[in-house]
This record gives C-alpha cells, sequence and structure tokens, in this order.
C-alpha cells in the first residue's frame, strides 16, 4: 500500500506499524523499547510521530499503517517530544559514554545523537550506583536502565526462563530477578537474552568488557558448534590476538536470536591449547601427526580387519550430540550399511 | 511460614476467579495478615508457587502496592493522610504531634515495637481530615486531643470505636437518600423502602431496552471523565460467544473524592441492584467490584450485602465478587485495574483494543464507576425521561459533591449536575477566609481562582467551558491563608509516587517538576525554572501511555499560570 512519511510517497505492506514501514523505507526514528522480538510497547515514549487525521502525538510502534496515511516525523512537535524523552532518559541515569562498554552499539546514545542532545537538562539519578556482578556472565548496571522492559519481554516470553520482572514503582522501577536477588544467585540459567536485547549498557556480557570497542571486531557469521539445532551465531573477533571476544544469536532461523549459555558464553574452547588440530596415529607409544590420507587409510583397514576376523558386532560408532545431524546420520548409516552392526550410539544419550 | 489452614483458605479465593492469578493480591494481603503485617522475601516465593506465577511476578506485585508491608511494622501501623485535602484541613499538626508524641520520624517505629508512623498519600477521606488509619481502621475528623485518646487506648491494647460525624446533604434524594440511616445497609430494610424494584422491572426488559434506555437517560460516567454509560456499553461485540465482564470502578483514589464510599457503607444494595441492571443488559454473569483496599471495613459491608442479595435469589443470573486493591491510584484507571484484578502490577495497557473489545482476561469488558451504576436504578424505576429532568439534558442527573478544604462543613452534598458552584459552597457551610482558589473536579483538574469560579455551574460542559473539569466532582476549597507553590510541590509529589513507572514523560517527567518546584522552594530556582516547569507540563501532556501525565501536568501548569508571581516571589 502506499503512505506518505514526511510527504514522500512509501510502500507499506499491510499488518506493518508506521514504524515497521518507517524503517523499510529508511526514515529513521528513534525508538527505545520496540524490539522486532518483544513487539510493539510503546512505553518508552521516543518513537512518537504525527499522523494526519490522528489527534495529537502517536507512538509509531503501535499505530499499524493505512492506505494513504500521512506521516510527519520531524516536525517541531514531535522533535520537542522525542528531545524530551531522550532527555529525561539521560537525565534520570549514569549515561557516561566514553567509560561505557557500549559505546558505540547503543539505542539511546543514537537517538541523543540524532536529536542533538549534548548534555542532560535535568539530574534525576539516584546518587547510589546499583551494580549487579554476582552472575558469572552476565554484568547489570540498574544506573544505565531505561525500564524499556525488552530484557522482561525476552526473559518471559522468548525464552520462557520467567526469572526477570520489574520490582517497584514510579522512578524507583527497576528490574528484578526473581524475589529480587542478585542475578548470580537467582534461578537464571545465563541464556543472555536480556543482553542481547537490552538497548543499553545496562545489561551486557561480562567477560567481553574491557576487551575493546564494538566497531574494532571483525564478525563472522556461523553455525554453533555445541549441538545439532544449528543455532545461527556472530562471533565478534578480536583480530590482533586471534580471539572470540563475544558472541552474539542471530536472529534467524531456527533460533531467532536466542542461545543458550554454552553457545553465548563458551566461546574459548577454539583457541585451547589443547585443541586436537590434525589427525594423529599411536606409533610406538606415543601419538604422532600424519596426513588425512594415512589416518583415513589405516583406520579403513584396521576396520575390515577387525570386522571380517571377529564379525560386525565387534564394532560399535560412537556420535556426538556437537556434530550436526547431518553428520550422525552418516555415522548411523555407515554403521549399519556398510559394517553391519546396530551399535550406534552418541554422547548425549543419558 | 504459610499455614496448611491460609493454603487452603488461598485454594479457595483461587477458585472463586475465572483464572487463578487473580488471586495474587487477596493471597499476598492473607499471608501479611497471618504473619505479623509484613511479608518477607521467602513468603512472597510461597505465595508465587501456590498461585502458580514466577517469583518475580509475585515480587514486582508485592513491591508494587503500597499496602504490602517489605520492612516489619509495629502492633499498630499509623498512617497519616497528608495529600491536598489532608494539608489544607491540618494534618500536618497531627503528624508534627505525632512525631513529638512517639519520638519517631514517618517510617519509623517506637522502640517497644508497638506503632510504626507512617505518611500516606489520599486516604478517600477528605470531607473528614485530618485522617489516621490506624492498621485497617480510619479515625476521621482528628484533633490533638482525639489523637492522645487513640494513643492511650492503644497502649492499652484497644483498638478504639471508628466514628462518624461527618456532614452530608442531599437535594435530590437519589443516591444519598439512605445516608442517615445505617439500617438500609439489611436487605429487608433497603427492600421496605422501595428496593429491588428496579431490577425486577429490569428482569422483565430484554437487555437492548435496558441499553436504550440508559443511553437515551445519558447518565455519563461519574468517575470522572463523564462518557456516557450507554454509549460505551453498545461498544461490546456483537455476536459474542464468551464471557462478559462487568467491572465497578471503586477505587476512589483521586484526591478530593470520597463520594463512593458514602454509597457503598450506607446504601450498599443501591449499587448491588445498579450492578445487577448493567451485568442484565449487557449479559455479564460475572461481575467484579474493584474498591481500594484501605476501604476495608467497607469491603466487608459490600460483602455482607451481597451474600443477602444472593440468599434473596437475586445473584441467580450474575454473580458479585469483591475484590480489593492493595494501595495504588493508578489502578482507579481501567485498564490499570483490569491489570490488577487479574494478579498484575497496576500498569496501564495500550489503547485500542479498548476493555469493552478485549478487557478482563481478554473478553468484553465494561468498567463503571459506582455512582454512575447506583444511578441506573432510579432510571429503571422512574424512566429516563425523569432522569434528564434533573440538571440540564446531557449533564443529567444526581451528582454527589464532596466538598473538602476551606469550608465550615466539609463533606458529601447531593445536587443536581449543573448546579452553581456558588450553591454547593453555601451547602458545605461557606468558605472559611477568604476563598483564594479551589480545584473542582478532584486534584488532577486544573485550579480556578476565586474569581473565576465565581459563575461557575457544576456540570461537565460548563467546567470544561470555564478551561477545568468536573473529573469526580471533588472540589477542594482553598484560602488566602495558603501559598500555592506548597499545594503545587504536594500535587506533584503525589503523582510521582503514584505513577506505575512504565512509560518515561510521567515516570521521570514528575519527577523533573517535583525537582524543580522543590528548588524554588527551597530558595535555589531561577526564573528561568519556572518556564522549564511549563515546558515539561505542555510537552508531557499528551505524550503518555495513559491519562496521569495529563493528570498532573494540566493541574501544574495551572497553578504555575495562574499563580505565577508566587512562584516567581521564590526566586532569590
Amino acid at each position: 500500500m502506499k503512505v506518505f512519511i514526511n510527504g514522500k510517497e512509501c510502500e507499506a505492506k499491510q499488518g506493518q506499524t508506521v514504524l515497521q514501514a518507517a524503517r523499510d523505507n529508511g526514515v529513521y526514528i528513534p525508538s527505545l523499547c520496540y524490539h522486532p522480538k518483544t513487539g510493539p510497547a510503546g512505553k518508552c515514549r521516543v518513537c512518537v510521530v504525527e499522523v494526519e487525521g490522528m489527534r495529537g502525538l502517536q507512538t509509531s510502534c503501535t499505530v499499524p499503517v493505512k492506505e494513504n496515511m500521512k506521516i510527519t516525523t520531524n516536525s517541531e512537535t514531535v522533535r520537542k517530544a522525542q528531545r524530551l524523552v531522550v532527555d529525561l532518559l539521560l537525565s534520570s541515569g549514569k549515561h557516561d559514554c566514553l567509560a561505557c562498554e557500549q559505546n558505540g552499539a547503543c539505542e539511546l546514545q543514537d537517538a541523543a545523537y540524532m536529536l542533538g542532545i549534548e548534555h542532560p537538562t535535568f539530574s534525576l539519578a539516584d546518587t547510589k550506583t546499583d551494580i549487579d556482578d554476582s552472575a558469572e556472565f552476565v554484568y547489570r548496571e540498574h544506573a544505565k536502565c531505561i525500564q524499556c522492559g525488552r530484557c522482561i519481554a525476552g526473559c518471559n516470553t522468548t525464552v520462557v526462563n520467567e526469572v526477570l520482572d520489574f520490582g517497584m514503582r514510579g522512578h524507583d522501577t527497576k528490574v528484578i530477578c526473581d524475589i529480587d536477588l542478585p542475578m548470580g544467585k537467582s534461578s537464571c540459567v545465563q541464556c543472555g537474552e536480556c543482553s542481547q536485547l537490552c538497548p543499553t549498557g545496562s545489561i551486557i556480557d561480562k567477560k567481553t568488557r574491557g576487551k575493546g570497542r564494538h566497531w574494532q571486531f571483525k564478525t563472522v557469521n556461523t553455525t554453533c558448534a555445541y549441538c545439532g539445532v544449528g543455532c545461527q551465531l556472530t562471533l565478534h573477533v578480536d583480530q590482533a590476538a586471534n580471539k572470540i571476544v563475544q558472541v552474539t544469536g542471530r536472529e534467524v532461523v531456527p533460533n531467532d536470536g536466542m542461545l543458550c549459555v554454552k553457545g553465548r558464553y563458551a566461546y574459548e574452547f577454539p583457541s585451547s591449547e589443547n585443541r586436537l588440530k590434525y589427525p594423529m596415529i599411536k606409533k610406538n607409544g606415543e601419538h604422532v601427526r600424519v596426513s588425512w590420507e594415512e589416518a583415513l587409510d589405516y583406520t579403513a583397514s584396521r576396520i575390515k580387519e577387525i570386522v571380517e576376523k571377529n564379525g560386525p558386532d565387534v564394532f560399535s560408532a560412537f556420535g556426538s550430540g556437537r556434530i550436526t545431524n547431518e553428520n550422525n546420520y552418516a555415522i548411523q548409516k555407515f554403521t549399519r550399511a556398510v559394517v553391519g552392526t546396530n551399535n550406534v550410539d552418541h554422547c548425549a544419550r543419558t | 511460614m504459610i499455614s496448611e489452614f491460609l493454603i487452603k483458605q488461598i485454594e479457595s479465593v483461587a477458585g472463586r476467579y475465572p483464572h487463578r492469578g487473580s488471586a495474587l493480591l487477596p493471597a499476598l494481603d492473607m499471608v501479611q495478615r497471618e504473619n505479623g503485617n509484613s511479608l518477607t522475601k521467602e513468603d512472597i516465593a510461597c505465595v508465587a508457587s501456590l498461585v502458580g506465577v514466577s517469583p518475580s511476578k509475585a515480587y514486582g506485585v508485592a513491591s508494587y502496592y503500597t499496602m504490602y508491608n517489605k520492612e516489619k511494622v509495629g502492633k499498630y501501623h499509623l498512617q497519616i493522610d497528608t495529600n491536598i485535602p489532608a494539608t489544607l484541613m491540618g494534618a500536618g499538626v497531627i503528624l508534627k504531634h505525632l512525631e513529638k508524641k512517639l519520638h519517631i520520624k514517618p517510617g519509623q517505629t517506637t522502640a517497644d515495637g508497638l506503632f510504626t508512623l507512617d505518611e500516606v498519600e489520599d486516604l478517600g477521606s477528605c470531607g473528614t481530615c485530618p485522617v489516621m488509619q490506624v492498621n485497617d481502621v480510619y479515625y476521621e475528623n482528628l484533633t490533638i486531643e482525639k489523637v492522645d485518646e487513640i494513643i492511650e487506648s492503644l497502649k492499652k491494647g484497644i483498638m478504639p470505636p471508628r466514628w462518624d460525624n461527618s456532614h452530608f446533604a442531599s437535594q435530590c434524594n437519589i443516591l444519598l437518600k439512605n445516608r442517615a440511616d445505617a439500617s438500609c445497609r439489611m436487605i429487608t430494610q433497603y427492600q421496605q423502602k422501595g428496593g429491588y424494584k428496579a431490577f425486577a422491572k429490569a428482569q422483565a426488559m430484554q437487555p437492548s431496552e435496558i441499553l436504550e434506555l440508559v443511553k437515551y437517560a445519558i447518565v455519563r460516567g461519574r468517575g470522572g471523565a463523564g462518557f456516557p454509560a450507554g454509549m460505551k456499553w453498545s461498544f461490546l461485540p456483537q455476536n459474542n460467544k464468551g464471557p462478559v465482564y462487568l467491572i465497578c470502578n471503586a477505587d476512589e483514589g483521586e484526591p478530593g473524592t470520597f463520594k463512593d464510599r458514602q454509597i457503598m457503607e450506607y446504601d450498599p444494595h443501591l449499587l448491588i441492584e445498579g450492578i445487577l441492571i448493567a451485568a442484565k443488559a449487557i449479559h455479564a454473569k460475572k461481575a467484579f467490584i474493584y474498591i481500594r483496599g484501605e476501604f476495608r471495613w467497607i469491603s466487608e459491608i459490600l460483602d455482607k450485602a451481597i451474600s443477602e442479595a444472593r440468599e434473596a435469589g437475586f445473584l441467580s443470573e450474575c454473580d458479585i465478587i469483591v475484590h480489593r486493591g492493595e494501595g495504588s491510584y493508578e489502578c482507579g484507571e481501567e485498564t490499570a485495574l483490569i491489570e490488577s484484578l487479574e494478579g498484575k502490577r497496576g500498569c496501564p495497557r495500550l489503547k485500542p483494543p479498548f476493555p469493552a473489545v478485549k478487557g478482563l482476561y481478554g473478553c468484553p469488558t465494561i468498567v463503571n464507576n459506582v455512582e454512575t451504576l447506583a444511578c441506573l436504578p432510579f432510571v429503571l424505576e422512574h424512566g429516563a425521561e425523569e432522569f434528564r429532568k434533573i440538571g440540564v439534558v446531557g449533564n443529567a442527573g444526581p451528582k454527589i459533591f464532596g466538598v473538602s478544604g476551606h469550608v465550615n462543613n466539609p463533606g458529601v452534598y447531593e445536587y443536581p449536575l449543573g448546579t452553581p458552584l456558588k450553591k454547593i459552597l453555601e451547602a458545605a457551610g461557606g468558605v472559611k477566609g477568604n476563598f483564594k482558589a479551589v480545584i473542582v473536579g478532584g486534584l488532577s483538574t486544573p485550579i480556578l481562582t476565586a474569581k473565576e469560579a465565581e459563575t461557575l455551574n457544576m456540570d461537565y460542559d460548563a467546567c470544561l467551558k470555564a478551561g477545568t473539569m468536573l473529573g469526580s466532582g471533588g472540589i477542594m476549597v482553598i484560602n488566602d491563608t495558603v501559598a500555592i507553590p506548597p499545594i503545587a510541590l504536594r500535587t506533584i509529589e503525589f503523582y510521582a509516587h503514584e505513577s506505575c513507572g512504565q512509560c518515561t514523560p510521567c515516570r521521570e517527567g514528575s519527577v523533573a517538576i517535583k525537582t524543580l518546584i522543590k528548588g524554588l522552594i527551597k530558595g535555589h530556582g531561577t526564573k528561568e525554572d519556572i518556564d522549564k516547569i511549563l515546558e515539561l507540563c505542555n510537552t508531557i501532556m499528551g505524550t503518555t501511555l495513559c491519562p496521569t501525565g495529563d493528570a498532573f501536568s494540566m493541574p501544574i501548569r495551572a497553578m504555575v499560570q495562574k499563580f505565577r508571581a508566587e512562584f516567581e516571589a521564590l526566586v532569590r
């Protein structure tokens, strides 16, 4: 369908919100509480726009587009309201971009930059800092929280762990774990969904702190090697050190950004000293590096030899939860069709 | 720990609701009562597993509502209302006296563990201020002598009986017709005076006929918005197969308002009859009365009246459940109320969808105020024409005006809509001292100067024309002994305290305004700060998720604009 954004004719799809249509057409409307995964919340009030025929300002994340809708995203009324909201958020927390881990990857910073806010007008922040460093992988700093609720929506409706919720009310509203326990003492399983959804530096990955700026890392998209689900993830690599410093989930099938604690945080193994990097054969009591050809030939001949001598049931194949379904399929096929036994098992069976 | 007996009780409460999540608020209350009037984190986790919600959700709820004590309180919890009407009527003196007498500050407990003193927001007792709530009991029209008597008695372990010596009068004799006769709480007495005849009439009618009748009468919503009840009902989806719910909003939290309690406490069957008529019109098989938790004794009166009505066979087609709030102004907003009734934090929902389409448990729901529903028996019994004859057409029917602040006889006065303010103030014994200003529709409506109020008629349209709103009809009179800036500060403190915290302009904007006004009063404000306050009000208006942003930016703006000189005088 056709809509008009700031006087320009744009294409929009039935069922889209004004915000989605604007984004698709390259029009930036600052927004904080909206995330495609957690849906419209209408809470931060940053994404307000004017719509012809509708009274007052409208949150673009909640209003569906209509044929020939006339939308204004840059009038003075709109900008004034957006500036006030962002200003109030900056005023009510400890948003020091210089030291913040999320500098350069922060939606609040982007909004402030776009609206030209250099300094917060009011000083409404609580003087005490409220840091939760209790959990193994997730680091929380309440002073950087803007109460957008994305982490809570993610925890309760995306991963359905039901650990996070809002506690207290008004200016004192904060994200709590269980009965307001430190995250490390709560029932949280450290899946890190909250960290991935947080638009500011309030919930971050602990191990990545101080490892460098976001723009310095090379990103590599890959498939998680931990199990057969095939979660899609992005490795953030410090090239100079040749080390992975962060893993984030890609918002595509099958995982839509979600990862488990291993997939997201146990990423050191590729650079482990003990990692097996090439085939080896034990010769004279010692493992010796050999070529793939030699290794495969040796294995094939030994299997053949043993099976011919003792029958196929002396053979057993052991698959793994850490390889793909296709790999595991090939293993059982080989065992049944080539060797001729049903002795197939794998490490994740128990 | 939670006893086996209590677990059974919680189970039985949970069974009363279509969804057991609704039992969270009552269950937390029951556990608090059993465990010395406070809740531990462990108790909250226990309740969460009993009700079947996550621990964080239960803690989020427990920490949201003010009536849950997360810290230990004394045997007697003394709660002094210091909101605007109370401040105008001397609550400050009472509080100071108690601080001196008990040697504690608000928020503290005496060393012997007997008393905890707290300053609280509006208790819905504005005509009878100063008021102190001791545990579940209200002590109204307090004087220093009465406070001393209460404390002495409590020290002996005796809760003094509560008293009622409030002022009231009625010209219409519809809503307050039984105000002077407490025996009408009994169904026999109520019926003897002609009660439940209107319901009998409704029983013989088609739901659509009742709807048309109420629509024609134009019964505007008495909660504050003035939206016609019949029209609201007509927004219900046609051919709806699932349940429809009726909720009676008895949250009465708007400072200056104390009208609904008069109906519920003295004429509960009038409300029940109104509910049954509305339920019939909208096909509701279950109705809820959401009453603010502080009105505990009134909720018990309602419970008793409902069981009488049940025994009399009136509830055969629609059952009524009384559900107590736990301390949140925001829950007066209909979608926040629905959330609260579902056992959640009192955060308003996005509209659309409106409750008539998707309300309680996702079903079509109608939320009507107590006074609105209490008008219905008259409409049924005497006809819409008779109702329209009271007041002016479009602004028809009786209205209970609550008058508080600087008048000689603060209290409730039932007059037709459109009655001159002057006449109502005269009924309230006239203004005490020199009339300076008045807030006519509850604290969220713009203040009027005495001059502006001179010729004001008290109906929805006339108030709008005068630059304010009729709101709930809570009239607060201010004389010239009081300065406006401290009133503005106390007003914004209230809203900052009650903001649900969901959306930014309300959550942080209220605190920003509070900080600026406080700065001015403390003597380190500037003229620019005054403009900043106005700027904040202007921008917040219309930018928030629910009407609360408007509810504080409109009155604060009016106070600053109309009494700017008083704010400028604070700039050094």
